[in-house]
Order: structure tokens, then C-alpha cells, then sequence
């Protein structure tokens, strides 16, 4: 994909707006979003509506002694308290274990986790009454190193294993003539969302309850909620508002079942609005993980075999970090043939902030470290980086370490040949005056030419896309056609890969009718799972497609019938259908005759198997891979580094909507960057430090470098629809790893670590 | 209350005791917003006009302390005060730039405001209006290190610092490229006529740090007649002289034998430090 092909996609139809697949169709509700009027779930207001806050602890782990609500029930304005006591339902929730309490009994497991709610008729009111609940503690000694999680006492009543895999494959006697060893941290990247998290309940008249926020998975959050609430799931329904930026699962759900409680119980509306502190506190962040690699390859540079020992820190509940280790654990060796791989992954409970889904969790972090050991082994052996990864890059019909085969396409050698064969970008002496050269540190910073190194990096990574493991993975999806409109009906839920605009390009494709639109999603449509890793793209935009056909089938059957042709021979654009002769034609409109054409249809790609004991099977419907190579500049002395530009080839499958795509790589790389050098979340002793915006930096413009596709491989995936791959995530799991790589390359240090820290990168001369 | 001259919101000051001064709100506001700041009322500094500004007054300049980072950025600013206009550039985003105020860093007396380490390289003095017409001089120094206090019902009025004619220097090492706080920062000023270098370290401790003794040695070593070049080696060791002061090695526990070592990140510290001071000394002297 280039910026002429993309040009042209945008203006191939004279006269008229982009439509249909592979066409750079905008999204629906951009002018909306530029102009402040896209209602978010912070901008809901109900008639007479209370106001939620959230009473949590101040401890990482602590004994819960006594709750005194009494001081703050008293408070004028104030119309109730819940604390565990209140909980009619379940005690316990969580997205695949029920073990997190909806507010804690007895013990506290994490700086941040809810106590008590309160819902009084003032923000402050409330935020005054939730300071005042007078809870006494038996505050004991945290555990927050995930290597001592193993020897401590239980944090829990299920253990502090939350999963172990074991993998083992091929002969783990061999030895290779190289061998190189290597301990990498990885920290803990928060999604920290653009818009904290929201939500507004409302009581209904039968005793159930409707939550309006913007929930990813809006009917795993209603059956989490309705255990909660001991009520039947139909009772309670979950309408979806704007999502204001999601990079894992939003915590709005966990936020819906107190609130819901609060309706219910003072029996009018109730809103929260959190603020960023709690933000930071609350929601799950990427697995802080610590891995120890040993690389033995023969002297050709061959890989031989892959040793390495993963221990993903979980957090004090279990929520999705199984499949993180699932993922960190299948691609322990990377987009390479590996003979042989003795690989233990563990993930473990500690009393450090929540873990769980956050954009290529698990495949992110052994990236870092796989990538990190093939420069090692190249410098070893005395190859060039690049070099020694073509000698082993994986192609279809390969096996993972996993036993499974590779059946989608893998282009790893085409991906890895683009960014090398790629221009490097000028030297800022080459460019122009030292003046316009921005340095590392800023325009207005400390940076000195004379101490700036600049360097390459290469890295190649992969990620799975749906769930793995087994996981059910269906969507449904309605398509309505009346008159010169469609209406598209699925409960995926838009939060930024642009589904809905797919949705709407998938119906024009099919139907040729240009008006189409997405309906909002609640809970009353049938189920269409979780976003992130391609899968609306995968299953709700194959759910769609299959309704869309359907719809013209009914549209077209009773003209085929009549003309004596079959269904095939008629085709249907800009709203007119004719045959492939030319004898028919006709209006869609007119062919309609007044009538509403319905269709609902469901996708359900191929099952997948768990890992066994030994950490084999075939876990995955599909892979997506990228390569990327980093140029970055260093400043040695301060240890200040620049991410210049990105280079990066990505296996698509197909483009679908090239200007979404190119967002989506952008979004993926500038992620890529923050978590290469800036993002983490600081923790002292399980005690969350500074959580706002200012001392957790996010990358800025200046910090974003230039981001160039230099290749988007479509090779279709046969067995995906439309062939196309996830696009958001491989991004960011091989950036990181990339621009760790090209610091190694300009400061000669091992950077072990991510975030990058300055004193990692100054390197004495 | 949104009072038009300096007289009027002491008085205002004096009439709501429990009221706060705000200037661009750059700080408080964001407070208040947090709801970890609920004052009584607000007087509002921003439609002072005669703190807006700058006069010249015997080889010093008086600043208003409401004159905006933004303000002190431009080159007109520049050429007056270099150090502080450079400090000024690199006081976060534009927003904030236009917003926050010259007085509102002093008073919000962060460890990471950016002017303060140029205000104490320079020895600025703050002129405060008081009730009842009071005024009185206080150095920054004073403030920042908690020597002296502001009074109930005191406003600071003015910012007076002398006018060098020579190169000065600000720089400032940060966690990111985009905007972002002081990880360090060093502010150099040269004084031809009194033939000193004036030297501040900013962010690394609660309040700017001026290593004198570094600084007079530093100035016995420039020909100041000549070309005030010094050799990279001198440089470098007034660098390692101001970083070991403003980051001493901790005492030795025992009283005696080798003192204990600096954790790493306090040694990048140290030695970012150095960098900068040498950096910034070499610019200043170019």
C-alpha cells in the first residue's frame, strides 16, 4: 500500500463518496467525534440522577477489621451506602474466573480495589461520603515480587498459580555450538484510555436494571452483572454509549455492577464519572513480566533450540491472564523454525495493580525478549541482525513450538526483505541546517549534537488472532434493507477498529445500496463477543456478509425466477441491479416493491483445541506477522532517545479500507513507542505512584516518529472472510522490540529492559 | 473577585481571609477540579495589568508576576533575559504556556518549575504588596528554601533580577521528547562586570541548588578578557563539581572508611547533571 494507490482508492469513483471494500470509506460518526457532539458514557444525564463514588483501599493488602458506613450514611445528600453485605447475587465476579469480590469481605488484595459505594445528589457529596467511610485495617506485608509469589502464603483462595504451561518440544537434550543467554523485564503499560471510565444505571419498573456505558463486551458484562444482582440475565440490560478509547477490556462493566446496586436500591438513575487517579487504579494493565531466555543455534547461525522461563505477574485476581500465557508461552520462539523449545511460562498472583487484556498481551513481552537474543546471537556469531533472522524465518507449512502447523499464510522472509530493502532516512547533516534537527530531549531541550548516535534495529514479531484455546467464537448479525437504505444490526461493539464502518462497507459491497447504517447495540441483540485481535473483522464482518447475501438472495430469487436465470447472472450497483446481458435492469428500489428484507446470520470459524500438558495442540484459527525496523537517535550522554522513524511491512490478508488500516498501524506503532520507552506504571511496594498523565507519558507528536508502510502483503487467508487479517495489534507487540533493538545497535548496551530508562542507554565512550 | 490593580486584590485578600489568588491556574485549578482543593472563593490576578508587563529599573528588570511563560519565551524577552526565556520555552505544552504565570511558578514552588532555577542562579528578589499598602523585598531563595513565608493577605507583585548583558544558559533533561517535567535541569548565567559564573541545578532536590563553590572556582579560570574559552577538560570537571555537590556520595555509616555507593538511578542522576552543567557552561561561554 502506497500513498498514490491509497489516493486513488479515494477518488476511483468520479463524483461519488468511497464505497465498498477496499475503498477508504470514513467512518460515520467522525464529524460527530471533531465536533464534541458524540455522546460518550461522561456525557449522560438523566432527570433527578445521583451521583456514584467509589470508597477504595488505600493498602495493597490488607485485613479488613471493621467498614463503618455510619458517618458517612448521615451525610445530608447522601442515599446510600453498599458495601459486600449489600451484594444480593454472586459475591464474586470475574471475566473467566468469578474470583474478584465485588467489594472486599475480608481482605484487601490491591492498592485501589472497591470497598463501598456511595450515592449521594452531588459528585462532591458523594466523593466526601466515600473519604468518610471509616474502614480499620490489619495492614500486612505485601507480596509484590511475582518470583516470591510461589514460596508466599496463599493470596488467595484458589493459590497463587493462576496457570502453569510447560511446553516441550522435539529432543530438549540438544546443545547447540552457540549459545546465548539472556533476562529481560518487561514493565507494566497501562491502556490509560482518552476517556476515564463512565457509566449511568437506571432502575426499571420490574425490578431489573439497565446500565448505559461503554462496555467492549456488552453480554459478558450483563451476565457478570445480573449474577452480581441475583437476577435472571433478561432483567438486566447493558446499553452501549461511545467508547472513549479502548485498548483491552474496559473497566466501565465492573464499574456497572455497583452502580446498578445503587439504582436499584435508592430506585432512580445513578451515574459515575471516575476520575484519573481512579482510572489508573482500577482497570487491568499489561502483565509485567520477567523472562530468562537461552538461545543455542549452530555456527551457520541455525536455530537449534529455545529454552526460556516466562513468569507473567497476574495481579491479585485471575481475570484473562491465562491466555495472555498462552500466547506468551506458543510464541516464546518467535516468527522462527525452532527444532526444539523447553519453555515454562507461569503466571502468578501478587498483590501488585490488575493485570489482564491489553492489545497483544503475552505475544508483546516475549518479542522483547526473543528479539533481544537473535541480536545477541548475531552479534555471537558475527552476523548482521537482519541477516541471521532471514536464515530462520518461519513460512506456512511450519510447525510452532506449539505442534500446530503453520496453514495461513506466513510471508515472514517477503516482510523482513521490505524493511531492509527500505531507504534509510537522511541524516539530519543531510538534511539541512543542525537547527531544524530535532534532537532527542525536544526542540527546546538539552540535546547535543556532538553526543547524538544514531542506530538501526530490526525486529519480527506475531500474534494469534479471535480467542485460542477452544474459545467459542460466534457472532450475529442482522442486515434490513428498505428502500434505498440498509440497516446493519450486531452487538460488536465499535471502539475503534472500525468495525462499523466495515459493517457499512460490507453491506454496499454486497447490496449495492449506498445509505447504510449501524444501529446502536444493546444486550436485547443476540451476542457477538468481545473485540481485539481482528475479530470483528473476522466474525461479525463474517456474520454480516452472510446476511447481506442473504438479504440478496430474497432480493434477487423472485426477478431470476421470472427472467429464468439463475441469482449469479444478475449483479446489483448504485442501486441498480442488471443482468449480465444487459436485457434486465432494473431499480433495487423497485425490485423491493415496498417490502422490508431481513436476514439474520451467524460466523463461527473453525474450532480450536487447549494446550495439553506438554503445551501442544492447536490453539489457533489464525496468525498475522510483521516486520519493523527502527532508526533511533541517542543521545549517550543523557541517555535521551528519539524513535526517528519506523519502517514496517505488515501481512494483511487484504485491505479492506486503506485509510483505516493506515490509522490503525499508526495507532499500533505510537502505542509501540510508549511502551519501548516511556510507559510504565509505577509501583512502590504495591502502592501505585503518581497515577496521572503527567508522570505516566505518553508518547506526544514530538515523541511519534515517522511511520512509513513500506509493504502490506495481501496473501489472502482462505479461511478467513474477505482474507483479511488483524491489523492493530501486530504493531505493537514488534515496535517495542524494534526500538529496543536499535538502541542496542547505537549504544552498544544489552537494553534488557522496557521501558527503556535513560541510564540504560547512556553508553561511556 | 477579578480586581484591576494590585491594590485592589490585597484588599480583596483582606476582606475573604479564606480566599486564594489565582493567576493561570495552571496548578490550583487543576486541584480544584480533582476536588482536592475547595477554597472558600477565588481573587482572580488576571485582569491585573500592571503586573503583565516588564520595566527597567538601575541595571535590573522588574517583571510583572503576571506575565505568561508564553510572554517570556518570545525573542524580544530573549535578548533580555536569555535563561529565563529558554526555561520558559520548555515549561510544557502550549496551553500551559499561555496560562501559567512567572508568579504562579514561584509560588507553586514545585521542585520541577522551570524558572525557579534560573531566578535563583540570578538571585532574584520578590517585591510583595501586602494589606494596607505594605510592600517588602523578599529573595526567591528565601520563599523557595521556606525561610521566609508569605504572609496571610500578601500577593507577589513583582520579580527583580538583574540585567547581565551576557550569555546564559538553560537546559533541561527530560523522560521524553514532547513536553514533559524536569528530570534535572541547570540554569548557567555569566557576570562579566563582577567576573562570576552563577550557576543553578533545578528538579533534583526540593528546592533549586547553587553549587558556590564550583561556581567561584569555575570563574577563577576564565580569562575574562580574552575569549573566556575554557579547554573541554575544565568544563567537564566543573560539570562533575556541580553534580557531586548538588548529589553528594551519602556518609559513610560507620563514621569512617569508604562511603556507601549511590543507587544507579541516583548516579544517572549525578551524571546527567554534569552533562548538562558542562553542556550549558560550554554554550554560555561560546
Amino acid at each position: 500500500m502506497t500513498e498514490t494507490s491509497e489516493g486513488a482508492a479515494l477518488t476511483g469513483i468520479p463524483g461519488g463518496e468511497p464505497h465498498g471494500l477496499g475503498a477508504s470509506v470514513p467512518a460515520a460518526d467522525v464529524y460527530a467525534k471533531a465536533a464534541g457532539t458524540y455522546p460518550y458514557a461522561a456525557d449522560l444525564w438523566a432527570e433527578g440522577l445521583l451521583w456514584a463514588s467509589v470508597h477504595r483501599a488505600p493498602h495493597p493488602r490488607a485485613r479488613i477489621l471493621s467498614i463503618d458506613t455510619e458517618q458517612a450514611a448521615a451525610m445530608p445528600g447522601v442515599r446510600a451506602v453498599l458495601t459486600h453485605e449489600d451484594v444480593p447475587g454472586e459475591a464474586a465476579h470475574g471475566r473467566r474466573v468469578a474470583d474478584q469480590p465485588v467489594f472486599a469481605r475480608d481482605t484487601v488484595r490491591y492498592h485501589g480495589e472497591p470497598i463501598a459505594a456511595v450515592a449521594a445528589d452531588h459528585p462532591d457529596t458523594a466523593r466526601l461520603a466515600a473519604a468518610a467511610i471509616a474502614v480499620e485495617y490489619e495492614v500486612l506485608e505485601p507480596v509484590t515480587d511475582p518470583e516470591a509469589s510461589f514460596e508466599s502464603e496463599p493470596l488467595h483462595p484458589d493459590g497463587n498459580l493462576i496457570r502453569h504451561i510447560p511446553l516441550r518440544y522435539g529432543d530438549h537434550e540438544v546443545v547447540g555450538d552457540v549459545v546465548v543467554e539472556g533476562l529481560y523485564r518487561i514493565g507494566r503499560q497501562d491502556p490509560a484510555p482518552v476517556g476515564a471510565e463512565a457509566a449511568l444505571a437506571v432502575p426499571r419498573p420490574d425490578g431489573g436494571v439497565e446500565i448505559y456505558t461503554g462496555s467492549t463486551d456488552p453480554h459478558r458484562d450483563r451476565d457478570l452483572a445480573a449474577a452480581c444482582f441475583g437476577l435472571p440475565p433478561e432483567q438486566v440490560k447493558i446499553v452501549v454509549t461511545g467508547v472513549p478509547g479502548a485498548l483491552g477490556d474496559r473497566d466501565d462493566a465492573s464499574l456497572g455492577v455497583p452502580l446498578g446496586l445503587l439504582a436499584m436500591r435508592t430506585g432512580g438513575p445513578v451515574k459515575i464519572a471516575v476520575t484519573r487517579e481512579e482510572s489508573f487504579l482500577g482497570h487491568p494493565h499489561r502483565h509485567p513480566t520477567l523472562l530468562r531466555y537461552r538461545h543455542h543455534a549452530d555456527s551457520e547461525g541455525s536455530l537449534l533450540k529455545v529454552e526460556a522461563q516466562i513468569l507473567l505477574d497476574g495481579g491479585a485476581y485471575a481475570d484473562t491472564s491465562a491466555e495472555a500465557l498462552a500466547a506468551a508461552v506458543s510464541f516464546a520462539a518467535g516468527p522462527y523454525v525452532v527444532p526444539h523449545a523447553v519453555i515454562d511460562g507461569w503466571v502468578v498472583r501478587t498483590n501488585n495493580p490488575p493485570s489482564g487484556h491489553m492489545r497483544g498481551e503475552g505475544a508483546m513481552q516475549v518479542c522483547a525478549a526473543y528479539e533481544g537474543q537473535m541480536d545477541k546471537l548475531a552479534d555471537r556469531l558475527g552476523l548482521d541482525p537482519a541477516e541471521l533472522r532471514m536464515r530462520n524465518v518461519l513460512a506456512t507449512g511450519d510447525l510452532l513450538p506449539t505442534g500446530q502447523t503453520v496453514t495461513c499464510p506466513a510471508p515472514v522472509a517477503e516482510l523482513l526483505g521490505a524493511v531492509r530493502e527500505a531507504p534509510l532516512p537522511a541524516l539530519p547533516k543531510e538534511e539541512g541546517p543542525a537547527s531544524a534537527w530535532l534532537l532527542p530531549g525536544g526542540p527546546d531541550g538539552a540535546g547535543d549534537p556532538s553526543a547524538v548516535r544514531r542506530g538501526v534495529g530490526y525486529a519480527l514479531g506475531m500474534v494469534h488472532m479471535l480467542g485460542a484455546e477452544g474459545t467459542d467464537e460466534v457472532s450475529t448479525a442482522t442486515v434490513k434493507v428498505t428502500g434505498q437504505v440498509a440497516t446493519v444490526l450486531c452487538a460488536a461493539v465499535e471502539s475503534g477498529p472500525g468495525f462499523a464502518t466495515l459493517a457499512r462497507q460490507i453491506v454496499q459491497e454486497t447490496l449495492g445500496v449506498e445509505e447504510v447504517h449501524v444501529a446502536s447495540i444493546d444486550t436485547d441483540q443476540p451476542p457477538a463477543g468481545a473485540g481485539g485481535r481482528g475479530r470483528h473483522t473476522w466474525v461479525s464482518g463474517g456474520a454480516v456478509e452472510r446476511a447481506a447475501k442473504m438479504v440478496r438472495t430474497q432480493l434477487l430469487q423472485p426477478l431470476a425466477a421470472k427472467f429464468g436465470m439463475s441469482t449469479e447472472l444478475l449483479s446489483i450497483a448504485d442501486g441498480k441491479i442488471t443482468s449480465y446481458d444487459g436485457v434486465l435492469s432494473t431499480t433495487v428500489t423497485e425490485a423491493l416493491d415496498g417490502k422490508e428484507l431481513w436476514a439474520t446470520a451467524q460466523c463461527r470459524p473453525h474450532p480450536t483445541e487447549p494446550l495439553d500438558e506438554t503445551g501442544q495442540g492447536d490453539a489457533f484459527v489464525g496468525l498475522a506477522f510483521a516486520a519493523v525496523r527502527a532508526v533511533v537517535d541517542v543521545d549517550i550522554e543523557l541517555g535521551s532517545v528519539r524513535v526517528v522513524e519506523v519502517a514496517l511491512a505488515q501481512d494483511v490478508g487484504r485491505v479492506l479500507n486503506p485509510a483505516q488500516l493506515r490509522t490503525r498501524i499508526e495507532a499500533g506503532v505510537t502505542q509501540g513507542v510508549g511502551t519501548a520507552l516511556t510507559e510504565h506504571l509505577r509501583v512502590a511496594k504495591g502502592v501505585v505512584r503518581h497515577p496521572d498523565l503527567t508522570a505516566y507519558a505518553l508518547p506526544t507528536a514530538l515523541d511519534t516518529p515517522d511511520i512509513r508502510i513500506v509493504k502490506l502483503v495481501e496473501e489472502r487467508d482462505v479461511v478467513a472472510p474477505f482474507g483479511a487479517k488483524a491489523a492493530s495489534t501486530v504493531p505493537v507487540v514488534v515496535s517495542p522490540a524494534a526500538v529496543a533493538a536499535a538502541v542496542r545497535s547505537a549504544t552498544g548496551r544489552p537494553v534488557n529492559r522496557l521501558p527503556i530508562r535513560p541510564q540504560a542507554a547512556v553508553s561511556p565512550e | 473577585m477579578l480586581p484591576s490593580t494590585l491594590e485592589e486584590a490585597v484588599a480583596a485578600l483582606a476582606a475573604v481571609p479564606a480566599a486564594v489568588p489565582v493567576a493561570g491556574g495552571t496548578d490550583l485549578m487543576a486541584d480544584v477540579n480533582a476536588g482536592q482543593l475547595r477554597p472558600a472563593a477565588l481573587v482572580g490576578l488576571g485582569r491585573i495589568s500592571e503586573i503583565r508587563g516588564w520595566e527597567y529599573q538601575d541595571g535590573h528588570a522588574v517583571l510583572g508576576a503576571g506575565l505568561t511563560h508564553a510572554r517570556m519565551g518570545r525573542p524580544d524577552f530573549a535578548a533580555l533575559i536569555p535563561a529565563l526565556a529558554a526555561a520558559a520555552r520548555t515549561a510544557g505544552p502550549p496551553q500551559i504556556r499561555n496560562a501559567g504565570t512567572l508568579g504562579g511558578n514561584v509560588v507553586s514552588a514545585a521542585p520541577t518549575g522551570d524558572t525557579l532555577p534560573v531566578l535563583a542562579a540570578l538571585d532574584a528578589t520578590l517585591s510583595i504588596a501586602g494589606p494596607a499598602g505594605a510592600r517588602r523585598e523578599l529573595p526567591v531563595s528565601h520563599l523557595l528554601a521556606g525561610v521566609d513565608m508569605l504572609r496571610p493577605g500578601e500577593v507577589v507583585g513583582y520579580v527583580r533580577l538583574p540585567l547581565l548583558h551576557a550569555p546564559q544558559t538553560f537546559l533541561k533533561a527530560t523522560g521524553r521528547t514532547g513536553p514533559s517535567r524536569a528530570l534535572a535541569s541547570v540554569a548557567v548565567v555569566l557576570d562579566p562586570v563582577r567576573r562570576g559564573v552563577r550557576c543553578a541545578v533545578g528538579a533534583v532536590a526540593p528546592m533549586p541548588l547553587r553549587p558556590l563553590e564550583a561556581e567561584r572556582w569555575i570563574a577563577s579560570l576564565i580569562d575574562w578578557d580574552g575569549d573566556r574559552g575554557l579547554a573541554p577538560e575544565a568544563l567537564s570537571a566543573f560539570g562533575e563539581y556541580v553534580a557531586m555537590a548538588c548529589i553528594p556520595d551519602p556518609a559513610p555509616e560507620d563514621g569512617e572508611g569508604t562511603p556507601s555507593a549511590l543507587p544507579p538511578a541516583a548516579l544517572h542522576l549525578r551524571r546527567t547533571v554534569a552533562t548538562l552543567a558542562r553542556r550549558g557552561l560550554g554554550k554560555a561561554l561560546a
